[in-house]
C-alpha cells in the first residue's frame, strides 16, 4: 500500500464550509485509478494534500516511506524562450531517453517537437506536460485532468500505453469522462456533496488493458453504478 | 516607433508655444515675460550646439545612473525575492528613502562628494533606483505558478532558472519599467546639476533662469524632450527586439 | 501585505501598447500645464483688486526689514493699504508678476530691471533701496591676498554663473585689465564646503547676511577675513530697488505714492537706533532660524547700506550707478543696446514724502 488517507478533513481558511470531511481511501496496488465528481468537490484539493503541496487538513495521510509523489495539472506550462525538445530534454534523466522517444511518438507530438510551448494547441500543450512527468522519478503520479482537450481516440491509447509502460507505478487520473475512468480505472474514488453522507465512495472499474470492447453490460453497469454513486 | 515618438513630441511642445503666444498677445505680455518666436527662434539657433551637448552630457550621466540603477534593483530584487523579512524591509525603507524630496537629500551628497561627476551620478540613479526596485522586487517575488510548478515538484528549480522564468514572463513589465526609469534618471540628474554642478543642462536651466531668459529655458526644454524621447524609443525598440528574439507572446 | 504593495507598484507601471501611448500623452499635457499654470495662476481677468501684492526678491531676512517693518507696525494700513508682502526666489521674478498682475509692487536687481526694459517690459523703478551693493567677496586675509585688482590673478574665485556676482566679478576683472584665462572661476551653489576646504580663494557673498555667518566660523577657527569690495574699485553695480509697473504708476499715482511713503517710513524707522529691538522683534517674527547676535550684526550692516552718505534721501536713485549698471551690462552682451535707462528711473521723485537723512 503507498497511500491511505483515514478520517480525512481539510477546509479552507475564512471559509465556512470544509471541502470534505472524514474521508477515507487507500490505495494498495499499482495501476491506474480515478478521482471522479462534479467540478468543486474537492478533487484538485484532495490530489494536493496527496502530493503534500496542501497544508491544514485533519486526519492522518500515510505515505509509504520514500515514495516520490507527483501532482501535475493541465495548466501547467513550459518557459517559452525554447522550444519543446529543449525543456523535455533538459529534464530528462539518461535512464529515460528510449521511454522519452516512444512517448513523444506515441503522444503524436513528433511534429511539434521543435516548436514552442506557446505555439501548440491546448490538447498539444497537455500531452507536452504530462510527458514530462511522465519521465521523471516517481511512485504515484496524480493527473488532474492531464488529457483536457486531447481526443479520445489518442486519450484512450496514451492511457493505454502509461498502463502499458508504467505497470508498477500508482497514477490518479482526474478526469469528468466517465466512459473513460470507467474503462481504464481500477479503482475510482467517487466525490459526492458535502451534505452527502459518506462524502466519498470506492468503486472498481474496469481497468482494461487493451483496445478489445469490454463487455458492453458490465460496462453498462459500472457506468451507472458510478452515475448513481455521484 | 521611434519616430511616433519624437512625433508625438513634437506636436507637444508645439501645442505648448502656440498656447504660449496666444497668451503672450492676448495679454500684451512683453518679451521679458514670454519671449516672441523670433527670440525664441533667435535664442535657439544660437545656444543650440552648446545646449545639445550639454543635453547630451546630462543624458550620458542619467543612462550610466540608470544602468547602475537597473543592475543594483535586480541583484537586490533578487537577491530579496525570497526571504520576506529582507524583502519587506528593503520595500520599506525603498519606500522611506523615495518620500525624501531629493531636492532636501542632495546638499548632503554635494558636501560629502563635491560637485562633480559622480554626485550627479548618484542623485539620477537614487532618484530612478527606488521605483525600479520596488518594481522589480514585485516582479521578481510574485511566482509564476503555472511554470515553476513542475520544477518545485521535481527538485529541479535553481535561482537563475526561477528569475528566468520570472523575466520572461513579465518582460513588458520590465521594459515598460525600465524606459519609464528613464525620465526619473533625466529628471534626477538635471535637479542634480541645477543645485549644485556645474556642467550639464540643468546647469544651463538654472543659468538661464537667473538670467530670466525663458527662450534659452524653452531651448532647454525642447532638447530634453526630444533626447528623452529618442532614448526612450530605443530602449522600447531594444525591448521589442529582445521580446522578439525570446518569442515573447503579447 | 508586502505582495500587494509590490503589486501595486508594477501596476504603476503596467502599461502596454496605446496605455504608453495615453500615458505619454498624459504626461506631456501634466508637463505643459504645468509650465502653463506656473505662467499663468492668478492673472486677473476682470478689474484690479483692491489688495496690494509686494514680492520681495528673496526670503525674509534681515535684508528686507524696513520691508517687514512697515507691514508689521502698519505703516501700510496708516495709508489705507492692504498689502501682501511676499518672499522671493529665482523662480519668483516680481517683473514678471507686475506685468502678469500678480503683484503690483516689487523688488528686483538692477540687472534684472535693465534686462527686462530691454525686452520691452513696463517696469519703472521708484525706490532704490539698497544705496551700496551687499555682494562682496570673503576671502582669508593672507598678508598679500588682495590689496588691488592685480592681486586676483592666479586665484580661485566663485561665482554664481548667471548671477549678477558673475557679472560683477567680469567688470572687476575688464576693469583690472586680467583675461579670464589668469583666474579660476568656480561655479558656487549653496554649500560653502569649497571655500572652508580652501578650494576657493574668494567667495561670494551678501555683506550683510552669509558674509557675517562665515566671517564668524572663520574667526572662531582663528582665520582672519577680509571683503572684497568691488564698489572700492570703482564698479558700481546697483543692487535691489522698488519697482512698479507703468501702467500701475500712471492709472493709480496716489496709492503708489502712498506705498513708498509707508515702505520708505518703515525702512527709516526700523533702521532707527532707537527701534533695534522693535525691529530685531519684527525680523524674528518673520525669520525664526537665524540666531539674535547674528541677526544683530546683520541689522548694523544693512543700516550701513541702506542709509545713503551726504545729502540723499532714502530711496534715492543713483542715476550714475545705474548708467554704469547698463554700461557693464552692455560690454558684457547681457542686453543688445542700450535701454536709455533714466526712461527706466522714476523721474518726479516723492520728495515731499521722503526726509533727507542727516
Amino acid at each position: 500500500m503507498i497511500l491511505s488517507l483515514t478520517n480525512l478533513t481539510f477546509q479552507y481558511p475564512d471559509t465556512e464550509i470544509p471541502v470534505f470531511r472524514t474521508l477515507n481511501f487507500s490505495l494498495d496496488s499499482p495501476g491506474f485509478h480515478a478521482l471522479f465528481g462534479a467540478s468543486g468537490v474537492g478533487k484538485t484539493s484532495f490530489a494536493r494534500i496527496v502530493a503534500g503541496e496542501l497544508t491544514g487538513f485533519s486526519g492522518q495521510l500515510y505515505i509509504k516511506d520514500k515514495s516520490i509523489v507527483l501532482y501535475s495539472y493541465n495548466q501547467e506550462r513550459l518557459p517559452g524562450w525554447g522550444t519543446i525538445r529543449h525543456f523535455i530534454d533538459s529534464t530528462t534523466p539518461s535512464s529515460m531517453i528510449e521511454m522519452k522517444k516512444q512517448l513523444i511518438d506515441i503522444f503524436g507530438l513528433s511534429d511539434c517537437i521543435n516548436l514552442r510551448f506557446s505555439q501548440l494547441s491546448l490538447g498539444q500543450k497537455n500531452r507536452v506536460n504530462l510527458i514530462r512527468y511522465l519521465l521523471q522519478e516517481f511512485d504515484l503520479l496524480i493527473m488532474d485532468e492531464s488529457l483536457a482537450n486531447v481526443d479520445e481516440r489518442l486519450r484512450e491509447t496514451i492511457i493505454l500505453k502509461i498502463k502499458e509502460s508504467f505497470p508498477d507505478r500508482y497514477f490518479l487520473y482526474i478526469s469528468h469522462n466517465l466512459m473513460e475512468i470507467t474503462k481504464f480505472s481500477d479503482t475510482i474514488l467517487i466525490f459526492r456533496d458535502i451534505e452527502k453522507i459518506p462524502q466519498t465512495l470506492t468503486l472498481k472499474g474496469l481497468d482494461i488493458a487493451s483496445r478489445e470492447m469490454p463487455d458492453r453490460d458490465r460496462l453498462e453497469t459500472t457506468v451507472l453504478e458510478v452515475m448513481n454513486a455521484c | 516607433m521611434l519616430a511616433r515618438r519624437v512625433l508625438q513630441f513634437l506636436i507637444v511642445f508645439a501645442s505648448g508655444l502656440i498656447f504660449l503666444m496666444i497668451l503672450k498677445y492676448s495679454l500684451t505680455l512683453s518679451d521679458y515675460v514670454i519671449p516672441s518666436p523670433l527670440d525664441i527662434w533667435h535664442t535657439g539657433k544660437d545656444i543650440l550646439t552648446v545646449y545639445f551637448f550639454d543635453t547630451l552630457n546630462t543624458l550620458s550621466v542619467a543612462i550610466i545612473g540608470q544602468i547602475i540603477s537597473v543592475f543594483l534593483a535586480f541583484s537586490v530584487g533578487i537577491g530579496a525575492r525570497k526571504s520576506t523579512f529582507a524583502g519587506s524591509f528593503i520595500k520599506a525603507a525603498a519606500y522611506n528613502i523615495q518620500a525624501y524630496p531629493i531636492v532636501a537629500v542632495a546638499p548632503i551628497i554635494f558636501i560629502l562628494l563635491g560637485d562633480g561627476f559622480i554626485t550627479r551620478l548618484i542623485i539620477a540613479a537614487m532618484i530612478c533606483y527606488f521605483p525600479l526596485l520596488l518594481s522589480i522586487i514585485g516582479i521578481m517575488s510574485e511566482p509564476v505558478t503555472d511554470i515553476e510548478h513542475f520544477y518545485n515538484v521535481t527538485s529541479r528549480m535553481r535561482w537563475q532558472l526561477e528569475v528566468k522564468i520570472r523575466a520572461f514572463e513579465n518582460m513588458h513589465k520590465l521594459i515598460t519599467v525600465i524606459s519609464g526609469s528613464t525620465t526619473l534618471a533625466m529628471a534626477g540628474t538635471i535637479v542634480a546639476e541645477f543645485i549644485a554642478a556645474d556642467r550639464g543642462i540643468g546647469h544651463s536651466i538654472r543659468i538661464a533662469l537667473y538670467q530670466s531668459d525663458l527662450s534659452r529655458i524653452l531651448t532647454a526644454l525642447f532638447l530634453i524632450g526630444i533626447f528623452i524621447s529618442v532614448y526612450q524609443g530605443m530602449l522600447e525598440w531594444a525591448g521589442e527586439r529582445i521580446g522578439n528574439r525570446w518569442h515573447v507572446s503579447n | 501585505m508586502g505582495r500587494r504593495e509590490n503589486r501595486k507598484q508594477v501596476a504603476c507601471f503596467k502599461l502596454t501598447g496605446t496605455g504608453i501611448k495615453m500615458t505619454q500623452y498624459l504626461k506631456w499635457l501634466f508637463f505643459w500645464g504645468m509650465v502653463f499654470a506656473t505662467i499663468t495662476v492668478d492673472i486677473p481677468l476682470g478689474n484690479a483688486q483692491e489688495d496690494i501684492n509686494y514680492r520681495l526678491k528673496w526670503l525674509f531676512n534681515t535684508s528686507v526689514a524696513g520691508d517687514l517693518y512697515a507691514l508689521d507696525m502698519g505703516y501700510f494700513k496708516k495709508e489705507g493699504l492692504s498689502v501682501a508682502v511676499k518672499a522671493g526666489s529665482p523662480e519668483r521674478d516680481a517683473i514678471r508678476e507686475l506685468e502678469l498682475g500678480q503683484a503690483q509692487f516689487g523688488v528686483a536687481s538692477a540687472d534684472q530691471v535693465i534686462l527686462a526694459r530691454s525686452k520691452g517690459s513696463p517696469v519703472i523703478v521708484i525706490a532704490q533701496l539698497f544705496q551700496k551693493n551687499p555682494l562682496q567677496w570673503i576671502y582669508r586675509a593672507e598678508p598679500g591676498t588682495l590689496s588691488n585688482l592685480s592681486d586676483l590673478k592666479g586665484k580661485t574665485i566663485g561665482i554664481t554663473y548667471g548671477g549678477n556676482d558673475e557679472t560683477i566679478m567680469r567688470a572687476l576683472l575688464k576693469k583690472g585689465g586680467i583675461p579670464e584665462k589668469d583666474v579660476t572661476l568656480f561655479s558656487v551653489r549653496y554649500d560653502y564646503t569649497p571655500f572652508y576646504r580652501k578650494r576657493v580663494d574668494i567667495w561670494p557673498v551678501y555683506i550683510n547676511s552669509q558674509g557675517i555667518i562665515l566671517n564668524d566660523k572663520l574667526t572662531e577657527n582663528g582665520e582672519k577675513t577680509g571683503f572684497f569690495d568691488p564698489s572700492s574699485y570703482g564698479v558700481r553695480f546697483v543692487a535691489n530697488s522698488v519697482v512698479t509697473s507703468l501702467k500701475t504708476l500712471r492709472e493709480r499715482p496716489a496709492m503708489v505714492q502712498s506705498f513708498i511713503k509707508a515702505l520708505l517710513e518703515g525702512w527709516k524707522e526700523s533702521l532707527a537706533p532707537e527701534n533695534k529691538q522693535k525691529t530685531l522683534s519684527v525680523l524674528k517674527k518673520y525669520d525664526r532660524d537665524t540666531p539674535t547676535d547674528i541677526r544683530e550684526k546683520q541689522l548694523a550692516i544693512t543700516r550701513t547700506l541702506i542709509i545713503p552718505e551726504g545729502d540723499a534721501h532714502l530711496g534715492y536713485i543713483d542715476r550714475e550707478a545705474w548708467r554704469q549698471t547698463e554700461q557693464i551690462m552692455l560690454e558684457q552682451g547681457l542686453i543688445p543696446k542700450p535701454v536709455s535707462v533714466t526712461d527706466i528711473l522714476f523721474q518726479d521723485g516723492f520728495g515731499p514724502t521722503q526726509k533727507k537723512q542727516d
